[in-house]
């Protein structure tokens, strides 16, 4: 009998024995070493023997009667020290063993990040049962509490586990989304959703610095200061192969043991098989792979044809209840198509992409039932044009579904839930109909369906005309874009309504149609979302226009023009030397602009970081005239200087433009300060215009003089400057937090009314908070672009990224 | 595996019921009563009202409801149960949406040697306390568990809670140390089934089943996930048998799938309704009784749990 010694029992190296004791088990005489002191179990169900869901037992896969039957010599708990391929002996920790054939099955090691204090007691990876059991010994004390480092699939059942096990555990994940290489943003958005529902702490974006501690682990800290008491800190941010031994052997290695199809080494006598080998360039971590190779191995062995080849693969994640399926790719491409069906009330989010009629990538979340059918459909490269209209459906729709969504509805029976939020079925709605409830408006207020997260709004309203046949009109309420059927003001009411704070919330909780918006409403979203949750939203550049993205306006030759800030339209001999020579040195064409301005024209965009920072040493910021946010305040020289002047209009003037500038608007701001009703500075055509006379101040709002023509109204007469400054700042952080996204202050007032922005801003409360979250917003965004971007480090990096889909001029 | 291999002397239930709506009553749909054909025929002969005895009340106020001593109670079998010996009585609700499919209905008798629990965890300041329980002789894990509450994701209720599904314990008495643990370890609850029961309203009820070895709840459980959408198919994640060890499948396993209407797992998908049957051939491993809880989400069958005796 040949002699055959396996080094590692693993879950690959397991599956090759099976396979010779299926088909030949009198063939070898074996001798199995395992490092760890046990044989064969079921590793990736180590994850619920943490969290209580599988006795360690269940997951044994080979006993040692399964072993002493097949005669295998078990030499578990002594590692593998070195391979004699001259003398063809294995040297183990105990002894040596000859090999006319031997396998290499060692798995992977996990990656520890050499942080400081990676090394202390109470810092643990995730591999094997001794990382199991250490976690739950951890978990034993009363209260404790744990850190995961990495928010991939290991760490977040390793999260999940010790949270069923009574702990506090706080994940930190490097990257914007948790298990970015598996997820896209929106099913990663869910996903920390229903991690955070388990009362699991996640925060991304987050870089640890140190593991500190006296004797062990005590608490973790991260690069932004923040401390987090920790117990145990469990590293889980990735394996490496374990090749150490076939190196010192002398085998060919690249990242991991190189084999060929048969999973032969550079020496014939020697195979590997596992997380240990490399393949074609590629390196494994799930098992699917691992038992196509074990397969392969065995037949190998045994003198049999068979070749390994790569093949697609999906990913679950092991959390009781948090459901998700990714197979394939899902980068966006050119030529690629999104499907993307969402279920806000369920948790349901489900993406296909589509290349040249195949099915290349499909993520899933909250409903995944379907996602073996497409991993299918991908591995199969199957041509899907033919039920492109019902795919997302999945198996059970194709073939025979009404296209008309009329007939669907009309189909549904009584007791069909439409409105999930609130649990309004169709014969609720039907009832309140017959009650006389004629439109959306009514259904609402005598059923809340669609009253919650409106995304049943079309459905409510097919009900309606289902019900009321010709009697309904469709209403004509315009959708933000195609990828919602909610209007701007939807949106805005929900964003607020429902607390979403990002824009993959957005997208999920509104039931967005494409993955992540497009060029219109993205700006708009990204908008609302900064201009309600200043202090929770991280403002998104890459959902901004062009000029804002570059903080310059581009013009018609593709250079850029800059235009420093001038308070209130006053300069100096100083600012104006600046300017000057900026004029020189970049070759600039200068104008003087409506808005009291200078601006400098035809910059090249590579000198747009070295003039700002020309402006900034001279003391200028950013005059934000490519912005939606506040441009210019115009005033007049006022009772300083006029002999017609009733107050100070161009102090006001600087101390409006100091307090607002900066702040980010549903259009463009701009004011007019003007020392007596001659309106020099034209203040009654400004968004705000302000007309100083003897008892105070005249305050007029929605002006406008571009391709409308428009005088303000009179919103309030102020008898102070102060008063006059709270109200205008009252009512632009109004406009901000009502308004929609590109419209023009007077476009806004036409819609809510002059009388309700007065009554609003008249409570004397409601003003004060209005005033308030202003500043709590200027707080975070009153900054000048330019200085950020005028440091010579900065200017390295500030190479705008190029995407086509945002790319959208005014 | 930890699931008691000989027969036990007695098991904890002794009675299960499923009771419909008809019209504006409950009416018993199927029930396993053992010996107990007396407290059968009475039962057979009762209808109940909304909010009327047991299954009325757990249908009037859309909650679990736990009922221990009867007498002087609103239990309406008061006579008939005393003859057979049963003293304590769990009604669990099944709605699908606002409307109720039936009301399961579980019987114990009181016996000082018989361990187990069947517990009520209800939503109160955002954790879930015991709501109520049947717990036989664990007295003691009894008082513990009246003083332990669960926060979102802890333990078995608030795993449950918070996942929203149906989750399959071993090992309560290891592992995890608190006090409810090393207790539950001391009665020799070793199996916790815990569950959803959700009900109109939104409140949220935990249900669980703790199973000794001696006395077992049952010595085979099982959960089915059934949200194929629109498949009417069900697959089974999870499960325990005394008799045939690990039910769950591993990676490269073929699933276990069940049709609507296909055997009696099948039958609680197709109807939506609870199952009970005993004495039939064909039973899984060869069991005696088995009772199958559809559990309903978004007006759907999402899960079956299941368990045999
Ligand atoms: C917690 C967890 C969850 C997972 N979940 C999933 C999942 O859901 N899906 C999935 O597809 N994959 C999952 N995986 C990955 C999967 O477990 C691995 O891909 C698989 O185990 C690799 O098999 P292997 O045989 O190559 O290595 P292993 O299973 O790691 O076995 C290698 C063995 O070799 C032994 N060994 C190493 N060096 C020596 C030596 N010098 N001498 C003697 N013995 C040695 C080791 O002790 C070990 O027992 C998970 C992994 C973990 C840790």
């Amino acid at each position: 009998m040949q002699k055959l010694v396996v080094i590692g029992a693993g879950m690959a190296s397991g599956r090759v024995l099976e396979h010779l004791r299926d088909t030949a088990p009198d063939a070898f005489e074996i001798t199995l070493f395992n490092a760890e002191p046990r044989g064969n179990y079921n590793r990736i169900m180590l994850s619920p023997v943490l969290s209580g869901e599988k006795s360690y037992e269940e997951i044994v896969t080979h006993d040692d009667g399964w072993y002493g039957a097949g005669k295998v010599n078990c030499r578990f708990g002594e590692k593998v020290i070195s391979i004699d391929r001259d003398r063809k002996v294995v040297v183990g920790e105990k002894g040596e063993v000859s090999y006319d054939k031997l396998i290499i099955g060692t798995g992977s090691s996990p990656f520890i990040i050499p942080l400081p204090g990676h090394d202390k007691p109470g810092v643990v990876a995730y591999r094997d049962l001794e990382d199991t059991n250490a976690m739950i010994e951890a978990a034993g004390k009363p209260g404790s509490r744990a850190v995961v480092i990495g928010g991939g699939l290991l760490g977040l059942e390793a999260a999940a586990g010790l949270r069923l096990r009574g702990m506090d555990v706080t994940v930190l994940h490097i990257m914007g989304h948790l298990m970015e290489r598996q997820l896209d943003e929106a099913a990663g958005y869910l996903l920390k959703k229903d991690l955070e529902k388990r009362g699991i702490d996640v925060l991304l974006r987050a870089s640890t610095k140190e593991i500190r501690g006296r004797d062990r682990v005590e608490d973790v800290l991260l690069e932004d200061g923040t401390v987090l008491p920790a117990d145990i800190v469990v590293m889980a941010v990735g394996i490496r192969p374990s090749v150490q031994l076939a190196k010192d052997a002398g085998l060919d290695c690249g990242r991991a043991i190189i084999v060929d199809a048969q999973m032969q080494t550079s020496d014939p006598a020697i195979y590997a098989v596992g997380e240990c080998v490399e393949f074609d360039g590629n390196i494994f971590g799930l098992v699917a792979p691992l038992y196509d190779q074990a397969k392969v191995l065995a037949r190998s062995l045994l003198g049999e044809v068979d070749a390994f080849a790569m093949r697609e693969l999906s990913t679950k994640l092991k959390v009781t209840g948090c459901d998700l399926f990714s197979a394939g790719d899902f980068a966006e491409g050119e030529g690629r198509e999104d499907i993307v069906f969402r279920d806000p009330a369920r948790g349901v989010y489900k993406r296909l992409v589509i290349e040249e009629d195949r099915l290349v990538g499909a993520v899933m979340y909250g409903d995944t039932g379907d996602g073996n059918w497409y991993f299918g459909l991908i591995k199969d490269g199957t041509d899907v044009s033919a039920m492109r209209e019902t795919l997302i459906f999945g198996p059970a729709y194709q073939g025979g579904a009404s296209a008309d969504p009329l007939a669907a509805v009309a189909a549904l029976p009584d007791d069909a839930e439409i409105c999930g939020c609130n649990g309004v079925c169709k014969g609720d709605i039907v009832s309140a109909i017959e009650a006389g409830a004629g439109d959306l408006g009514a259904i609402r207020a005598t059923t809340k369906a669609s009253a919650s997260c409106g995304t049943c709004t079309g459905l409510v309203e097919q009900v309606l005309a289902v019900t009321l046949g010709d009697d309904f009109q469709m209403p004509a309420a315009q959708p933000v874009c195609g990828c919602t059927d909610l209007t701007h003001e939807d949106v805005r009411r929900l964003i607020k309504a429902q607390e979403l704070k990002s824009q993959p919330a957005v997208w999920q909780e509104l039931g967005w149609k494409t993955p992540n918006g497009c060029h219109v409403c993205r700006p708009a979203v990204n908008f609302y979302l900064l201009a309600d949750w200043p202090l929770d939203y991280q403002d998104d550049p890459q959902s901004r226009f062009v000029n804002e993205r570059n903080h310059a306006n581009i013009q018609k030759d593709g250079t850029y023009s800059v235009m420093p800030r001038m308070w209130g339209g006053m300069t100096n001999a100083q600012e104006l030397r600046a300017i000057a020579d900026a004029a020189d040195k970049y070759n600039a064409v200068v104008k003087v602009t409506g808005g009291q301005r200078i601006d400098l024209l035809g910059i090249k965009k590579e000198d747009l970081p070295a003039i700002w920072s020309d402006m900034n040493d001279a003391g200028m910021v950013s005059g934000h005239a490519y912005t939606k946010g506040l441009r210019t305040v115009k005033t007049c020289v006022g009772s300083d200087w006029c002999r017609f002047g009733t107050q100070d209009s161009t102090g006001l003037g600087i101390i409006l433009e100091k307090r607002l500038w900066g702040s980010w608007t549903p259009h463009k701001v701009k004011l007019g300060v003007s020392g007596c009703p001659r309106n020099c500075a034209e203040a009654t055509c400004k968004d705000v215009g302000i007309i100083c006379v003897d008892s105070g101040y005249q305050i007029g709002v929605g002006g406008a003089a571009g391709m409308d023509v428009k005088e303000v109204e009179r919103l309030h007469d102020a008898r102070t400057e102060e008063e006059t400054i709270e109200w205008t700042v009252a009512f632009v952080q109004l406009y901000r937090e009502h308004a929609k996204y590109l419209d023009r202050a007077y476009k806004w007032i036409a819609k809510v009314g002059l009388d309700w922005v007065r009554d609003t801003l008249a409570d004397d409360a409601e003003r004060a908070a209005l005033v308030e979250r202003f500043d709590i917003s200027q707080s975070v965004y009153q900054k000048d672009p330019w200085a950020e971007r005028a440091s010579p480090e900065a200017a390295r990096h500030f190479k705008p990224l190029a995407d086509l889909t945002l790319e959208a001029a005014e | 595996m930890e699931l008691a291999l000989d027969r036990p002397v007695k098991t904890f239930v002794e009675v299960t019921e499923v009771w419909v709506p008809k019209g504006d009553t409950l009416v018993l749909a199927e029930g396993y009563y053992g010996t107990l054909t007396a407290f059968e025929e009475a039962s057979r002969q009762t209808a109940f009202a909304k909010g009327e005895g047991l299954p009325g009340k757990a249908w009037a106020e859309a909650r679990p409801v736990v009922l221990k001593g009867f007498d002087g109670s609103y239990f309406k079998r008061i006579e008939a149960a005393r003859e057979a010996g049963l003293t304590s009585a769990v009604a669990i609700p099944v709605f699908a949406g606002k409307e109720l499919k039936a009301v399961l209905v579980v019987l114990c008798g009181d016996d000082e040697n018989r361990t187990g629990a069947i517990e009520v965890w209800a939503e109160k300041d955002g954790v879930l306390m015991l709501d109520d329980g049947y717990y036989g002789a664990a007295k003691h894990f009894e008082w513990v568990s009246q003083h332990t509450q669960f926060p979102r994701g802890q333990g078995l209720p608030g795993g449950v809670w918070s996942a929203e599904t149906p989750i399959l314990m071993r090992d309560l008495g290891s592992g995890y140390r608190f006090v409810r643990a090393e207790s539950a370890g001391k009665a020799g609850l070793t199996t916790g089934l815990g569950l959803p029961v959700p009900v109109p309203g939104g409140k949220s009820f935990v249900l669980t089943l703790l199973s000794a070895l001696g006395t077992p709840i049952a010595r085979r459980f099982e959960i089915w996930d059934a949200r194929r959408a629109g498949r009417g198919e069900a697959v089974l994640i999870d499960g325990i048998c005394a008799r045939e060890g690990p039910l769950w499948t591993g990676e490269a396993e073929p699933e276990r799938k069940v049709s609507a209407w296909q055997g009696l797992v099948g039958r609680a998908l197709g109807t939506g309704v609870p199952v009970v049957e005993s004495g039939v051939p064909g039973l899984s491993a060869g069991y005696d009784t088995m009772t199958a809880l559809p559990i309903h989400r978004a007006g759907e069958v999402s899960h079956i749990v299941a368990w045999y005796c």
